[in-house]
């Protein structure tokens, strides 16, 4: 077992927790925040992409170990008194969306790119979203929200 | 036609939005499969690791099956659980659950099964290629006419080859069983497209020790493309045998290195096409097509997709004289089932690359040449059903105005005159057949219902689902555009077998096409039995009628027909018609393709809604794209995979610009979209490689390892 101390959506979490558990286990079966989904659980889709400490990571590769005195963000965190944010916004009338299991974890990786740059060229925006997978959309329209919710 | 908002993509963006995997029940234990390690084997002896209590977990094998050990299927021959002997890497041999996740894989990782190996087929062209090994009802489509081959005509032959596909769902396949001991009752949570199918399977594997099943969808389900049309039998199947057995509710949650081992594929094709063409007319007078597909090792539905890619294995043209013959061959792999297209994308690579060769020994323009052959109004299809619609002919023409073919054509000709690195074009046609094949529709005889109640609120009641192709969305627009309801007053129920009747399985591009219009047909019906102008104000002066229901069966066309022995009929009662052009760059020193481009223009009938349509389509297209240029399985039989390390997929980075279009969309009826997409793209990629290099490939993917054998063995390198 292992304790720590982190942040999640801006909230403290202190958690004594088995330490072969990832950040997504602990997201998910901890604190029952189960926007963030499991794709592949080796890193290779991003469904369980999360924002730690201001980078896009997958959460399935992330170590209880690694968390401590970290901030944490996960979708959960982007629609604010049941406002959208202009980028989940961008993601609904762009048609972004399709089964919407990869949706969480896009949101962040755009959500993390725009956070350091605001106006990102679309070649910075494929290569923000390169290790999320789509199966449904053809990431035309996906690409076209992030633009769309960038500053012009 | 309107940009209606999805109902379910609020939730999808806020994060609330369930997948199976975000359910949770009181007391919920968690299953996992034991599945073959081998290709072919005698298992020998199982054996449970000592360093855990047996007592805690619930395991169930063959012999713990109370109903049928056969999955219900189209032809019912795979067991829930190997017996004695496993035929396949990733048959499942037995299940097993524990409260405890950690401890279950602990447990699952250290159970020890010892097999006698036997000789096994997995190399998909050592398979096709061998006819001893057919099994299953073959099919002949058989529209000789007599025609003489003369001597001057000219014989084009070629042996065409195609390979597995993975779905690729992002939500690997899940499912939870609750069994209540004291009613006798199982339900069931699950992604799937078929709740029915999913219901009889059930019902099977218990027999008569369960009064009645129910089934219901998770909320999302997480993408399917076909591979959640008969898998979910057999998971449901065994998910519920343990919960059946522990009196607990079970979740058995693939992870995706099982699901990407276990499941079924799009089948390997081996497709070999004799024509002969006369050269005064450029008209291919006689072909023979010869069929095949690797099912896998039992047939389960291989049967109907073989059936589907017969009636598309001629292409879009008209020939006097066809002969194409069917058939299935076993493998030792695991059994091939749905994948968007089911049979036809296969149909449509051997033909549209084989239309390229022909053109190529004619020496004319392979524009001009389909321009000569290419399906129009009052021509036939070998099954005699009349063509009725010039819409193919339209979509070709209109994709090579689009894409400027014939400029860019011999623009890349003389670029590739001078340059080392090529850039090329290609064209490809491609249809789909919407609904079930032949009689399908009627046997299935599906019915709907609609609930209007007191606010007139409207509910429709199906059991076709909502797998992100934005079906539910637009099921409620065609309500309420058919009768000028308000789109915000109109919802459909998640399908559930207890209260929604069965309105048939959400595959075949089925789901717009015929539910979508029995739909709109009852809406009219409504309307006109009640005779108001404004639903809202009828219900609100006529209170006392609501709330009401409405059903409706399908009603077949009685002036069509199909003879399911000789092929000859109505295959499909309408077409959804496509053309596409791809343009790329030719690497020469890596032997990499790269796409540029790619222009497509559908004809799917009346478009609901424009948004949801092209997402369809673009999603459709690139799938299709990278099944002829880049996905594939590495290892023969593909045993255990680790996921999208060993099958990779396009990213963000892989794309090249799509342009989608649709034309006639004046058409009163909505034809199917789902498939269509994926059916042309990937000969068009290969005919773009084939107009840059002059180099002929009979085989997807255009990887470099493909391109490189193709240009050792025409002595290019």
């Amino acid at each position: 077992m292992i304790k720590i101390n982190f942040t999640v959506n801006n909230e403290s979490v202190n958690l004594q927790v088995d330490d072969s558990l990832r950040l997504l286990d602990i997201l998910r079966d901890e604190l029952d925040l189960t926007g963030t989904k499991e794709g592949c659980a080796i890193g290779e889709c991003g469904a369980c992409t999360v924002i730690l400490d201001g980078e896009a990571v997958n959460s399935c590769l992330i170590l209880v170990c690694q968390l401590e005195g970290t901030s944490v963000e996960t979708v959960e965190n982007l629609e604010k008194d049941a406002v959208l944010s202009r980028l989940q916004n961008a993601f609904l009338e762009n048609g972004a969306i399709q089964c919407g299991f990869c949706t969480p974890g896009m949101l962040m990786s755009a959500k993390a790119l725009l956070d350091k740059n605001p106006s990102p060229s679309e070649a910075e925006i494929k290569t923000a979203l390169e290790g999320n997978l789509c199966r449904c959309t053809g990431y035309i329209p996906i690409i076209n929200a992030v633009k769309s919710a960038s500053q012009k | 036609m309107k940009n209606e908002r999805k109902f379910d993509a609020r939730p999808k963006v806020i994060g609330t939005h369930k997948f199976v995997d975000d359910y949770h029940y009181d007391g919920m234990i968690y299953g996992a499969l034991i599945y073959s390690k081998v290709h072919h084997g005698k298992i020998r002896k199982i054996t449970y690791p000592n360093d855990f209590k047996l007592s805690e977990f619930t395991i169930v094998k063959l012999e713990d099956i109370p109903g049928k050990i056969l999955i219900p299927e189209p032809e019912t021959d795979q067991p829930f659980f190997a017996d004695k002997e496993v035929f396949f890497y990733g048959q499942i041999i037995l299940a097993v659950a524990h409260p405890n996740k950690n401890i279950l894989n602990n447990f699952v990782k250290k159970i020890k099964i010892e097999y006698e190996e036997l000789s096994a087929i997995t190399d998909i062209k050592e398979t096709l290629d061998n006819k001893e090994n057919t099994f299953g009802k073959q099919i002949i489509i058989d529209h000789r006419r007599n025609v003489k081959v003369e001597k001057n005509w000219l014989k084009t032959h070629s042996v065409y080859y195609t390979p597995h596909q993975e779905q690729a769902y992002l939500e690997t396949q899940a499912m939870i069983a609750k069994y209540d001991e004291q009613n006798e009752e199982m339900f069931i949570l699950g992604t799937m497209q078929c709740p029915f199918f999913v219901k009889e399977a059930v019902e099977t594997i218990l027999g008569d020790k369960i009064k009645s099943v129910q089934v219901e969808t998770s909320e999302g389900i997480g993408g399917g493309f076909g591979g959640k049309e008969d898998f979910p039998n057999l998971l449901a199947g065994i998910t519920a045998l343990l919960s059946f057995k522990s009196k607990l509710p079970v979740k058995i949650v693939l992870d995706r290195s099982d699901d990407i081992t276990i499941t079924t594929k799009r089948h390997p094709a081996r497709i070999e096409v004799e024509t002969y063409t006369d050269p005064q007319t450029n008209k291919i007078r006689k072909m023979n097509v010869d069929y095949r597909l690797d099912a896998g090792f039992y047939q389960t539905l291989s049967p109907v997709v073989l059936s589907r890619g017969v009636l598309h294995a001629s292409g879009g043209y008209n020939i006097e004289d066809v002969y194409i013959h069917g058939r299935l061959i076993r493998s030792n792999t695991p059994p091939n089932g749905a994948f968007r297209g089911f049979g036809a994308p296969q149909a449509f690579f051997a033909i549209e690359s084989h239309i390229e060769k022909i053109a190529s020994e004619l020496k004319i323009e392979s524009y001009q040449f389909r321009k000569i052959n290419i399906f129009r109004k009052g021509d036939e299809f070998p099954s005699t059903q009349k063509i009725s619609e010039d819409n193919l002919f339209d979509c070709f023409e209109s994709i090579v105005e689009k894409s400027d073919y014939l400029t860019k054509y011999e623009k890349y000709k003389k670029f590739n005159q001078t340059h080392k690195d090529k850039l090329g074009i290609g064209l490809a046609i491609g249809y789909h057949g919407g609904g079930y094949t032949g009689n399908g529709e009627k046997v299935l005889d599906s019915e709907i219902k609609i609930k209007i109640d007191k606010k007139a609120i409207v509910t429709i009641y199906i059991s076709n689902v909502d797998m992100g192709q934005g079906a539910h969305t637009t099921l409620a627009q065609l309500f309420s555009e058919t009768i000028d309801h308000p789109f915000e007053l109109t919802n459909v129920h998640i399908p559930n077998t207890k209260i929604c009747p069965n309105s048939g399985p959400t595959v075949a591009s089925r789901t717009i096409y015929i539910v979508g219009n029995m739909v709109s047909d009852l809406a009219r019906k409504i309307k006109k039995d009640f005779g108001f102008d404004n639903l809202k104000n009828f219900v609100k002066q006529n209170k006392q009628i609501f709330p009401k229901e409405f059903s409706a069966k399908y009603k077949p066309d009685p002036n069509i027909s199909f003879d399911e022995n000789t092929y000859q009929g109505t295959g499909y009662k309408d077409y959804s018609w496509a053309a596409c052009a791809v343009e790329l760059y030719y690497h020469a020193d890596t032997y990499q393709i790269e796409l540029l481009n790619c222009w497509s223009m559908l004809d799917i009938g009346h478009v609901v809604n424009p948004k949801i349509a092209v997402g369809q389509a673009e999603g459709g297209v690139l799938q299709a794209l990278a099944y002829g240029s880049s996905e594939f399985f590495y290892k023969k039989g593909f045993g255990r995979m680790h996921g999208f390390t060993d099958y990779t997929l396009p990213t963000t980075m892989d794309i090249p610009k799509l342009f989608i279009d649709f034309i006639h969309t004046d058409n009163e009826i909505a034809k199917g979209l789902g498939e269509v997409p994926m059916d042309y793209p990937a000969p068009a990629v290969r005919n773009a490689f084939f107009n840059a290099t002059g180099i002929f490939i009979d085989e997807i993917p255009l990887i470099p390892e493909t391109i490189f054998h193709a240009m050792k063995k025409e002595k290019k390198l």
